[in-house]
């Protein structure tokens, strides 16, 4: 994960004034299996996370922020990756030659 | 003549005679406990036999590092006697501690017919906190950490730890204490100790922020120290470690997936007392708490209270089902099962937990309208 992403993750959790020990504990409770020095790792660009547990905890974000009303302000990287495949299948299709 | 001799509730011993030798047959679980009761049954047969003496260990399902000591003291009383005690079917993992101990020089190893997975490793047994079956122990030589990748908590984990640190000082002849430290919540701790001097010492290193312990957690590398009044690396913790009557040091990198997590830490009140094979020992015993740490996955927090933990738990299964439920329906998997439930969460601003529980609970809908349908108990 570029730094930036981490980067992204740590001020969000910043902004919303959690400590690291509780944004791990909603990423556990949304089945999220990584230790919590781990997740510490990530936040600070030590290690990189999958792009499922990356997704974890900008989810785990998400909703912390929508109930401060901002409907989801961190975006996922599946989301990246569909909307990557999406554009690629566009660029392919018979109409766009 | 055979007969059998309850040690404990798992553990048996059945006893024989073949080919002129004693045959001491192990089922069960060979733990601290039934142990001692083994040295005192092994010398009684010692005593009252003659010749080679074999131990068969096929049918044991679990042996702790007391019950290798029984097995080791036993080899050098026949030893003494000039006699040879034979080893039937060791798992490998017991083989390389004879080797590396010396043992394997008088105790001679009889391979049978044994399932190599049958004993796991100790690593295995002892990181989820329960005997595994044979089909997670195969997952495990195959490397599928997924099956032991489980949240256990951090009592546990210590109590896991504390057998450990037992298990290193009883293997090292020269071992006067050992400790396992682990960073917690931006601070190194000591998480297992077999004695008040080693928790001194690591305080002591904590206290002038220097020592062989902080070394290799930071730098995830061994630290060695022969003798402490020729070491120059800690001018601050080494007066405290020779106050305590400490000589040599030797701490082992613990990682987890591959980053320095903590130390193994063991020191001798002699001298040189670390040589190579203890050297070995405890670099072997430091890569099995290295490999427990990573497979335990999840450590659950100390700061988790156990209100917020239960909820998390309680939030974990309910969206678990619910991703089983989408897996099956959608022929998806678990990853993108999660994505669907996050979408949904994401296009109407409802929380995830309450898609998770809405989709288990359609499931469960069908059976009760069909109860109340026929004219069975009302929700």
């Amino acid at each position: 994960m570029p730094e930036s992403q981490a980067g992204v993750l740590d001020r969000a959790r910043i902004e919303l004034g959690i400590s690291q020990s509780q944004l791990w504990l909603l990423y556990f409770a949304l089945g999220g299996m990584s230790a919590e020095f781990e997740m510490e790792a990530f936040l600070v660009g030590a290690l990189r996370p999958s792009p499922h547990d990356h997704d974890l905890i900008a989810h785990a974000l998400n909703e912390l922020f929508s109930e401060h009303g901002r409907n989801h302000p961190i975006p996922y990287l599946a989301d990246r990756q569909v909307n990557g495949m999406t554009k690629f299948i566009e660029r392919s299709a018979p109409s766009s030659e | 003549m055979s007969f059998d001799s309850s040690m404990s509730r798992d553990f048996q011993i059945t006893a024989g005679v073949s080919d002129m030798r004693v045959v001491l047959r192990f089922s069960g679980d060979l733990d601290a406990t039934s142990a001692i009761e083994l040295s005192a049954t092994f010398n009684s047969y010692i005593e009252n036999s003659y010749g080679s003496f074999v131990v068969d260990l096929s049918d044991l399902d679990f042996m702790d590092g007391i019950g290798l000591r029984a097995i080791s003291d036993a080899a050098r009383l026949l030893r003494s006697l000039n006699r040879t005690l034979i080893l039937r079917s060791p798992s490998v993992s017991i083989r390389r501690i004879l080797d590396i101990n010396g043992l394997a020089d008088f105790i001679r190893i009889e391979l049978g017919q044994v399932d190599p997975l049958r004993l796991g490793r100790v690593d295995s047994l002892v990181a989820s906190g329960t005997r595994l079956s044979g089909a997670e122990s195969r997952g495990i030589e195959l490397g599928d950490n997924s099956l032991l990748t489980i949240p256990i908590s951090f009592e546990v984990l210590d109590t896991v730890l504390m057998l450990v640190v037992n298990l290193v000082k009883i293997s090292l002849a020269r071992a006067d204490g050992v400790s396992v430290s682990l960073f917690r919540e931006g601070q190194i701790r000591t998480v297992a100790a077999s004695n008040q001097t080693v928790l001194k010492m690591d305080a002591g290193q904590y206290a002038t922020q220097e020592g062989p312990c902080l070394d290799a957690s930071t730098q995830g590398r061994l630290f060695h120290s022969r003798s402490l009044e020729e070491e120059t690396r800690w001018p601050s913790f080494v007066p405290i470690a020779q106050s305590l009557g400490i000589r040599a040091i030797i701490s082992n990198p613990l990682l987890a997936k591959s980053r320095a997590v903590g130390a193994l830490n063991i020191y001798s009140l002699a001298a040189s007392a670390f040589g190579n094979v203890e050297q070995r020992l405890s670099s072997d015993y430091a890569k099995e708490i290295s490999a427990l740490l990573t497979r335990t996955g999840v450590v659950l927090s100390a700061n988790s209270n156990a209100k917020s933990l239960h909820g998390a738990l309680a939030s974990r299964e309910a969206i678990a089902q619910a991703q089983g439920i989408i897996m099956e329906r959608e022929n998806l998997d678990k990853e993108a099962a999660f994505d669907s439930l996050r979408r949904l969460s994401q296009d109407d601003d409802q929380t995830l937990l309450k898609h998770a529980i809405d989709i288990v609970d359609s499931t469960r809908r069908p059976a009760n309208d069909a109860d109340q349908s026929s004219g069975g108990p009302s929700a």
